[in-house]
């Protein structure tokens, strides 16, 4: 295996997860899929346009988020909110993460 | 019809109907969104459009994303086990059918040459038959709608040693050599046999009517219908529409045989006639059906009731 590919695969592994945190939180404001696409990127959250729409149908059908459609404007679009259920999960990943960067900081002596 | 509508018509195609309108209408926004977003940024619009849809790559994933169906044949959680029944089938019906039809072809006085080619050429066509119907029911139990496989929890209990844990396992993998080893066995008689007609042709042990008028195929999908029922035992919960299912395919099964022996129906007339048995065998024959089918039939209701109270 290239380099560059085992470099991504282990990215890739390591990332798994973040997404959905980080749409939980973001979503806190309603959004809709394309802008959402795109804060993600500024936050430095890289997702594919491709898994991201299908995770929000799967986080919607988990009762993590809810949606509705917005038609005041000329192109309808349909914004995600997180749900109370959402912003609890969120809660308990982010505590998850802190931990696991704490746990990282003092394997490497920062503590 | 633009390049956006063929795409949209390509992911569409493959998710439930009820999914469609609402998938349609936020997956024509977010493309129009983004191909909006790069003519903003001064590329030509039938260039944003490919440049779009090439980023979202393939409809046919993007729909099995949003209809959360797996992009493989058989996943983690099934594969061990796919590999495990395959290797007991193949491990057990091959030398079997090997065993039987060289004996068969031996018997009749051919020469070893073609007791060989026979023997080989009837295990192949078995070996892919296991093969193929087993990855069928696998990817198919793999694609239970509403159900998400999970790696079953392992234990060192699962271990070889004591054998019992594996016992539901071992039991599952036997009834379904046993039916492979039984649907193989009926499906080779009219080709395979002791006795030959005065052109040499096989006679077959069982009557050409169930050939000819389709009734064994309809049994052996019986009894396959009722091995599907003990997998649904197994791979999913038990409960009581299965159970009355799976006594219903018993049954069914059990009457038709003994509907068969009751008219003779079961044995070949002119097999009879050559091997020289007497006409009594067809009497010994219903009796051992009518016996069969009251253990049979014992056994499943005894099962169910059990499942039944456990469940």
């Amino acid at each position: 295996m290239p380099e560059d590919e085992l470099l991504a695969t282990h990215l890739q592994e390591l990332r798994r997860g973040t997404v959905v945190l980080a749409c939980l939180l973001i979503l806190q404001r309603p959004n809709y899929g394309y802008a959402l696409l795109d804060l993600l990127e500024k936050y430095g959250f890289a997702v594919d346009a491709n898994t991201l729409y299908p995770l929000l149908r799967r986080l919607e059908k988990q009762g993590l988020l809810t949606s509705d459609w917005n038609t005041d404007e000329s192109r309808p679009r349909k914004f995600y909110r997180t749900s109370a259920d959402g912003t609890a999960l969120a809660q308990t990943l982010s505590h998850d993460w802190d931990e696991l960067d704490a746990a990282f900081r003092s394997l490497k002596g920062e503590s | 019809m633009t390049l956006t509508d063929r795409y949209v018509d390509a992911a569409l195609r493959r998710l439930p109907a009820r999914q469609r309108p609402d998938i349609e209408r936020e997956l024509r926004a977010s493309i129009a969104d983004a191909v909006d977003d790069r003519v903003d940024g001064g590329t030509d619009p039938d260039a944003a459009e490919v440049a779009v849809l090439t980023e979202l790559g393939d409809p046919q994933r993007l729909a099995a994303g949003y209809a959360d169906r797996p992009l493989h044949l058989i996943g983690p959680a099934l594969f061990l086990d796919y590999t495990r029944l395959l290797a007991i089938l193949l491990a057990t019906v091959l030398p079997a059918v090997a065993a039987v039809v060289a004996l068969i072809r031996a018997m009749d006085d051919a020469d070893a040459g073609t007791v060989v080619a026979d023997a080989f050429s009837a295990t192949f066509t078995a070996a892919i038959h296991i093969g193929f119907w087993t990855t069928v029911l696998f990817a198919v139990i793999e694609r239970f709608p509403g159900q998400h496989w999970q790696i079953r929890t392992w234990t060192p209990n699962a271990l070889p040693e004591p054998p019992s844990r594996r016992l539901k396992y071992t039991e599952l993998a036997l009834e379904t050599a046993a039916t492979v080893l039984f649907s193989t066995l009926i499906l080779l008689t009219p080709v395979v046999s002791t006795e030959k007609d005065a052109n040499g042709d096989p006679i077959g042990l069982l009557a050409p009517w169930l050939w000819d008028t389709g009734v064994v195929y309809g049994f052996i999908a019986l009894v396959v219908v009722a091995l599907g029922f003990s997998f649904a035992r197994y791979y999913g919960r038990w409960n009581v529409p299965i159970a009355i299912a799976r006594g219903l395919a018993t049954i069914a099964c059990s009457i038709l045989l003994i509907a068969l022996a009751a008219n003779d129906r079961i044995l070949n007339p002119e097999f009879i006639a050559a091997a020289g048995w007497s006409g009594d065998v067809n009497r010994w024959v219903y009796i051992g059906v009518v016996a069969t089918s009251i253990g049979t039939l014992a056994h499943a209701v005894v099962e169910a009731a059990k499942q039944v109270r456990k469940g």
